[in-house]
């Protein structure tokens, strides 16, 4: 049997990528080298995968919780929720109950979720609705959706994305919430927390004092009440460029168009952008508020599809699908259910906007106050309650319809606008996925 | 929307008899494949969401583990297609692919490994059990190990690596002992 040194290294993460590239490349070819690997892999695996077991080995008598699968079945049938979330937890001692659920869908699930179920250390998703769990700690987490929360005990979690607000009594103090971009440690207060899908955390301390380390500039830093920081991730401020997508006949008669087909294009702009254009961001941002403070932060989404492909004259149905994520910006809570209108560009030579160039300035059919009525229709209008809508919305109206029938130039661009205030500057940015965002679906015209 | 998730209790009560009698060879399998990511558990439970929303598809009664790995081996390229994207990307892809159907191929035989590990574990001298038990069961980084210790990182490092060729080569000679 052949050994490798390098094979050990790479399972410990030792081994420079450059190297561990080179092994890859070698496995790949050589057969005898690759069943040396496996052997090792497995082997390492397979102790990570029976790691409950492992403690008999030290002849502890500590117990193993492991439910019996008849009551865990039960369970489960009773609430499919568990497939989701706590069926992957399962046998690890609890370190949070879940609650309260409104309203609440998890991911994978279209159940409504079992308040009091008991968390161990692992990942909830939730996907529509607001969820609060209790750490034994006494920390109380409130999870707005669309969030990913990674539990690792009753004193620590890592946000993956979505928005959190954690309320910390005396018991609890140091307790730690992560995101991609800092590391927020608990002084004894209560404070926000939300992290983008496509990186962007911020922190916002509503009562008493938080430290967040983990921050570029290395040093720790202290926010106190009312207070807040928010920190890009320097990678994720543009998308990455996509694939072109494809235009297709799905079931039904219809035809589906995304923006990343053809000459379609998604972006929006930003009232404080400061002249940068935000065009080629994998989130089209959306956002509206009448308070002073919020106004640099408006925010509208342009779509355009192209639509050349497609017979428009004989359509008689419309709809654009959109797939809201995180926006890793504010709080649903301080935001209500909102309402959004989607307008149609009447001024067909408003089509050639320039997704790379568009600014605040240059919007297409926009002034400063809104879309021109003389150059606009207002098509349709959708809402989304507070805590997300979960999975992909659907906007349709005639209106709709009838705006891509009358198309002469194969482009139709609407613009996307939200009609909602905000109580608080530091409210919701809602998100939906531009063609260039790495997996969620792009903005998707359907019309038969 | 063609993979909505499967809905009768009893579809339900199967996909989990199931998925607890394969749960650790999947872990196994998923962790084998990406041995290397920090995500590794996440990716983990996307392929057993992914398995629950296309269980309507699997034939009850046939190989539930072919059917599991054609549908992590899938779901783990997406995935790490969907973060992945420097210029390796590609190398990656093949790379997984080619552990797959080693995998495959041998998966009889890596099934009786798994049973000869248990046996093997059990000769260890005890300090190294311990060491097994720090890495794998409390999930300590080889950092971690030599501060408990009191090793530099590099001889934890050594140590490790010994002891996992120990149960290696201890597993190969119990199967071939095996009639």
């Amino acid at each position: 049997m052949k050994h490798d040194d390098r094979i050990e290294r790479a399972l410990e993460g030792l081994l420079p990528d450059e190297d561990w590239q080179a092994l890859q490349a070698e496995i790949v070819r050589d057969p005898e080298l690759r069943a040396a690997y496996v052997d090792r892999v497995w082997l390492h695996s397979h102790l990570r995968a029976e790691r409950e077991t492992l403690v008999e080995l030290l002849d502890e008598p500590t117990p193993i919780r492991r439910w019996p699968v008849a009551a865990w079945a039960a369970a489960a049938a009773a609430c499919v929720t568990l497939v989701a979330s706590a069926l992957f937890l399962r046998s690890k001692p609890t370190v949070a109950t879940l609650v309260q659920a409104e309203n609440c869908k998890w991911a994978g699930s279209d159940l409504p979720t079992a308040v009091d179920s008991k968390l161990s250390a692992g990942t909830l998703a939730l996907v529509e609705g607001i969820a609060t769990l209790k750490f034994k700690s006494g920390a109380t987490v409130t999870i707005e959706a669309p969030t990913k929360l990674e539990i690792h005990d009753a004193m620590h979690c890592r946000l993956l994305e979505g928005s959190v607000v954690a309320e910390v009594p005396e018991s609890a103090h140091g307790f730690t919430i992560d995101t991609q971009d800092m590391k927020v440690k608990d002084l004894g207060t209560r404070f926000g927390l939300t992290a983008g899908s496509a990186g962007n955390s911020q922190v916002h301390v509503f009562e008493g004092e938080v430290e967040i380390g983990g921050l570029p500039g290395g040093e720790p830093k202290r926010l106190k009440q009312g207070k807040g920081l928010n920190v890009t991730s320097g990678n994720t401020t543009a998308g990455q460029e996509p694939t072109r997508g494809q235009q297709k006949q799905e079931s039904g008669g219809w035809t589906a168009i995304p923006t990343s087909f053809g000459r379609g294009k998604d972006g929006y702009a930003r009232r404080g952008d400061g002249g940068a254009p935000m065009g080629t961001h994998p989130l089209i941002m959306v956002k509206h508020s009448d308070i002073e403070a919020g106004r640099k932060n408006e925010r509208r989404g342009f779509i355009t599809f192209d639509v050349s492909q497609a017979a428009t004259r004989n359509v008689g149905e419309a709809q654009i699908v959109l797939d809201p994520e995180p926006s890793g910006f504010g709080f649903s809570a301080l935001v209500p259910d909102s309402r959004f209108a989607v307008y149609g560009i009447a001024d067909e030579s408003l089509d050639a906007w320039n997704e790379a160039e568009m600014r605040w300035d240059s919007m297409p059919a926009c002034t400063d106050e809104g879309p021109v009525p003389a150059q606009v229709r207002r098509l349709a209008e959708f809402w989304i309650p507070r805590g997300g809508s979960g999975g992909p919305l659907t906007v349709r109206s005639d209106a709709l319809a009838e705006f891509v029938r009358q198309d002469t130039n194969g482009l139709v661009t609407f613009i996307v606008v939200r009609e909602t205030g905000e109580s608080d500057p530091s409210g919701l940015v809602h998100a939906f996925a531009s063609k260039e965002h790495p997996s969620a679906r792009p903005p998707t015209l359907r019309a038969k | 929307m063609d993979d909505l998730p499967p809905n009768s209790d009893e579809m339900t009560e199967a996909y989990l008899r199931l998925l607890t009698q394969h749960d650790r060879w999947l872990a196994t399998y998923v962790y084998s494949l990406v041995p290397r990511a920090a995500d590794a558990d996440d990716i983990l439970q996307e392929v057993k969401v992914t398995m629950w929303k296309q269980f309507a598809k699997f034939e009850l009664g046939s190989n539930f583990r072919a059917w599991a790995r054609k549908i992590a081996t899938n779901q783990i390229l997406n995935y790490r297609r969907a973060v992945q994207r420097h210029p390796s990307a590609q190398l990656e892809e093949s790379f997984i692919e080619a552990v797959a159907a080693e995998i495959d191929r041998r998966a009889d035989g890596l099934d009786h490994r798994a049973e000869a590990l248990r046996h093997c574990l059990h000769k260890l001298p005890e300090a190294h059990r311990k060491i097994i038990v720090w890495r794998y069961y409390e999930d300590c980084g080889i950092e971690e190990i030599a501060a408990k210790s009191q090793r530099s990182a590099e001889a934890v490092y050594q140590l490790l690596s010994r002891i996992r060729g120990m149960l290696n080569d201890c597993v190969s000679r119990e199967l071939a002992a095996q009639p």
